[in-house]
């Protein structure tokens, strides 16, 4: 089940961001970001609060698009497509991009509907075929041992850790090519923590991965590519092990060693 | 960091070597892009549901405003005729007389605001102590069930309160409250025509009173919303200050929350207004202005309620119609008006 | 008196002031539901829901001015309760910033303080003279129209209080809007939705006003919608009024079966909002 390391000397892009400028109303709120997104690898955004991490994170499937009064210039290319396009099926890229939350977010209604409910969207699945998904799912969560029994409770009813899991098998079950995390861990325990950061490089065999997290240690951790932000640009971009032992930018050093934010 | 997960029967493990990697790449291509096509078809059938749905619930909204709208012209049209033929007459006349065709607005326009004024008169002081006594002096265990009582008060029907009154309250007023206003207030000159006899049970005073308690639940819950609003902090700072409870309420609660107690005032003035059954039992149903509020008058409301079925002929029709566009005018003021008030205590409130 | 003493007898007096006013009002309710009992309970029997309403001086029952408030009320909710319900909808979800919702909301509140009788009007003005007679169909049309401020308030109110989190992580999955609406919001809201429901029936059961000059009153029993129709509140008006004991004693009857009717129904719209929120 281990993959073998990846033999091909550059790995390929799977998102790529060009000069990313976005506005809330007249503000300026990303200044001409770009980066790419490496296939099967995990990327860390990180950065001190407002620095427009989250931002960014939110153009990547267009969530902003629920929201009034917001302009963006540049590209996002995912396997060479803008998803910037004004003609760009909003749905059908969400279902390539999925997004897990800061708060855990589970639907009202039973573990199992949860699950059903992305899954149902896009195909016409039959019962059985259904209960695989759904358990595939939950399996590749970490959280099959622990709900099996109890499918048909309220997704409340979890911890706040499962229910987190729970929104990332949500995620996973629509077959997703990309995942975007946004500060997943902040509202969790350390022992719920800690398994979402196992999770993390689970996924990686089959997914994309970009994640912002407050936690430093966590970017460290987890990541292999981390972008550190500040006040709408980026800063610095590279491999996590560079930026975090020898860092190009003072600021980047400055933030690291926890000079300030 | 491995950890041994069981990943389920349909999982294909991505292996990647270089002798594979074409084939690899190719096979992973294709599926994605007939998943993607499937995809593709599933999200058009729900598009078109999706823009249906989204035109359903703004022609509903349009609903609303069209309703409001039509409320204003079909008034408008059916009270022309009378418009045409009494002018701006129509305001100012007090006769009422359907044998002669010749109709006048004064009285009924009259009974409509003094049975209302006197109602709000009553009904505002209760209902402020009453929303006091919920918010600052009740103990806890007890604040739910007086709170639901009442509100039990509000959903009673007004025709309950039209049957009550005519058939317990009048009478007892009649024996009691009536004869006792007439005797004290006899020999004060003034106010001896204000309430003078006789005491026939029925009337614009008697109809003041049921309004007053119909309207009692209405301003009480909105003073309750209102006062639960004012920042615990702020009573705190002046309980610590050595102020009795009265203090706070007076200097503190009270100013903060002004405005809406005037919005919701102003509500409880609009559903005095418009209130029909429960007048319509007991005032009485004269078409004139008496000096004493103990004399039986008329309301507009009471007057369409009693004459519509009956009206023949398209003058007194229209008349009884013109009197609802100026009823609906009238309340359609004091709620705007009462709204307006509301929404600026939205906003100070943030 | 100096001014310690002035300050707490001042307060001692408010207190009882305002608990004097609560007295006051709670006893209003006492006595009137117990009159109610009283005249009513004396009338009630099994005759009184299984015979018609009877000629002037006989006996009889109210089964079909029963019927005839069923009927309409829900007819009267079947129509009103989805334009509520989808009018919310879009004031909440699809144009909640927007200037048709603000203007909406004001016009909203102003229907739903409006006297019923101009709506009864109205609906004479646009449906009786236009069809040219009475109707139960003109009597559910006014009711509706009485439902719709009602159901469209509590549910934009329960719509908002949804938390925009539950929406996106909805749209991230790719779910179109509306199926997001109907699978999750309306889920969240169900029973805010319900308690507004429930709240606009008991509002409409008592509502004579706009049945008068619409649905009028019928002595027999009729389903003809394009016809008068009996019903409660209107039967309960004429025969209150009238010099005969039979229908009056019929009308107190009519008045306790209503009222009761509708404090049930408060009660448990009260009862949902408070169980649903045990279970969240």
């Amino acid at each position: 089940m281990s993959p073998l390391p990846n033999a091909a000397p550059t790995p390929k892009t799977k998102v790529d961001i060009k000069n990313l400028r976005f506005f809330y109303g007249d503000k300026l709120a990303l200044k001409g970001i770009t980066l790419p997104l490496y296939e099967n690898k995990v990327t860390a955004f990180i950065g001190p609060s407002g620095c427009g991490k989250s931002t960014l994170l939110r153009i990547l499937n267009r969530i902003y698009d629920l929201y009034p009064n917001q302009r963006i210039e540049g590209e996002v290319l995912l396997d060479g497509d803008n998803i910037l396009s004004p003609g760009q099926d909003l749905n059908l890229l969400r279902s390539k991009i999925g997004m897990v939350f800061q708060k855990p977010t589970p639907f009202p209604m039973t573990i199992y509907e949860n699950i059903a409910f992305g899954i149902r969207l896009y195909e016409r699945v039959g019962r059985a075929e259904l209960d695989e998904r759904i358990e595939s799912a939950l399996r590749r969560a970490a959280l099959w041992n622990e709900v099996k029994d109890k499918l048909n409770t309220s997704g409340l009813g979890l911890s706040g850790g499962q229910q987190q899991r729970l929104c990332i098998a949500r995620t996973i079950a629509v077959k997703p090519e990309v995942i975007l995390l946004d500060e997943p861990c902040s509202a969790l325990d350390p022992i719920s923590t800690s398994k979402i950061e196992e999770l993390i490089s689970e996924l990686t065999t089959d997914y994309t991965i970009a994640i912002v997290t407050h936690n430093m240690q966590q970017a460290a951790r987890s990541s292999s590519y981390t972008a550190f932000m500040y006040l709408g640009e980026l800063v610095e971009y590279g491999d996590t092990e560079r930026i975090f032992t020898n860092p190009g930018e003072t600021r980047t050093q400055d933030y690291i060693t926890g000079r300030f934010g | 960091m491995r950890v041994g997960i069981d990943a389920g029967p349909h999982f294909v493990p991505h292996v990647r070597g270089i002798s594979d990697g074409m084939t690899e790449m190719t096979i992973t291509a294709n599926t994605a892009e007939k998943s993607t096509d499937q995809r593709s078809s599933a999200l058009k059938r729900q598009r078109l549901n999706d823009v249906i749905f989204r035109h359903l619930t703004r022609a509903s909204a349009i609903t609303v405003l069209l309703l409001l709208g039509g409320v204003m012209v079909s008034l408008l049209v059916g009270s022309w005729p009378a418009i045409s033929k009494f002018g701006f007459g129509f305001l100012a006349t007090e006769t009422w007389n359907p044998v002669t065709e010749q109709f006048g607005s004064l009285a009924p326009v009259y009974g409509t605001l003094v049975t209302a004024g006197i109602a709000m008169l009553i009904g505002v002081p209760v209902s402020l102590g009453i929303a006091v006594f919920l918010t600052e002096i009740c103990p806890p265990i007890l604040r739910r069930p007086i709170g639901i009582a009442v509100e039990l008060l509000a959903g009673i029907p007004s025709i309950i309160y039209g049957i009550w009154g005519l058939f317990v309250f009048a009478p007892v007023l009649q024996r009691t409250l009536q004869p006792w206003l007439i005797a004290t207030f006899h020999h004060i000159p003034g106010l001896n025509n204000l309430f003078a006899g006789p005491p026939f049970g029925i009337g614009v005073l008697t109809a003041s009173l049921i309004l007053a308690i119909m309207v009692l639940p209405f301003i009480t819950s909105i003073a309750r919303d209102v006062f639960e609003t004012v920042p615990p902090m702020l009573k705190e700072a002046a309980y610590g200050l050595g102020c009795t409870r009265w203090e706070v309420v007076r200097n503190i609660v009270i100013p903060y929350t002004r405005t809406g107690v005037i919005g919701g005032v102003m509500l409880g003035l609009g559903r005095a207004l418009g209130e029909t059954m429960a007048v319509t039992f007991v005032i009485g149903n004269a078409h004139r202005i008496s000096s004493s509020i103990l004399a039986p008058g008329t309301t507009i409301s009471a007057t369409i309620a009693n004459e519509f079925s009956e009206a023949e002929g398209a003058t007194y029709t229209s008349s009884l119609i013109a009197l609802g566009l100026i009823l609906f005018f009238i309340t359609f003021v004091v709620l705007a008006a009462a709204r307006l008030m509301l929404m600026r205590l939205e906003k100070k409130a943030g | 008196m100096d001014r310690y003493k002035r300050r707490r007898l001042s307060n001692q007096l408010a207190v009882a002031a305002s608990v004097g006013t609560t007295l006051f009002g709670l006893c209003w309710l006492f006595l009137i539901l117990g009159t109610l009992l009283y005249n009513g309970l004396a009338g009630l029997s099994l005759k009184v829901f299984t015979e018609m309403t009877p000629p002037p001086g006989s006996d009889g029952g109210l089964l079909n001015a029963l019927a005839g408030t069923l009927i309409m009320t829900i007819i009267g909710v079947a129509i009103g309760a989805p334009i509520g319900v989808m009018a919310g909808t879009y004031m909440a979800e699809y144009g909640r910033h927007d200037k048709l919702t603000k203007i909406v909301r004001f016009i909203n509140d102003i229907l739903l303080s409006a006297p019923s009788i101009i709506i009864g009007l109205f609906v004479y003005e646009v449906m009786v003279v236009w069809m040219g007679h009475f109707s139960a169909w003109a009597g559910s049309v006014a009711l509706a129209i009485i439902v719709i401020p009602v159901v469209l308030r509590t549910t934009e109110d329960m719509l908002l209080l949804i938390p925009n989190a539950l929406r996106e992580a909805a749209s991230a999955l790719g779910a179109p809007r509306s199926m997001m609406i109907w699978q999750i919001a309306y889920r969240a809201a169900r029973s805010g939705m319900l308690t507004g429901i429930l709240l606009a029936v008991a509002r409409i059961s008592g509502e004579t006003a706009p049945l008068l000059f619409t649905s009028l009153n019928n002595q027999f029993w009729s389903w003809n919608m394009n016809a008068p129709m009996a019903n409660m509140p209107v039967t309960i008006f004429q025969y209150a009024l009238s010099p005969y004991p039979e229908w009056q004693q019929l009308a107190w009857t009519g008045a306790l079966i209503i009222t009761f009717s509708v404090l049930i129904l408060n009660v448990g719209a009260r009862l949902i909002v408070a169980r649903s929120q045990k279970n969240a």
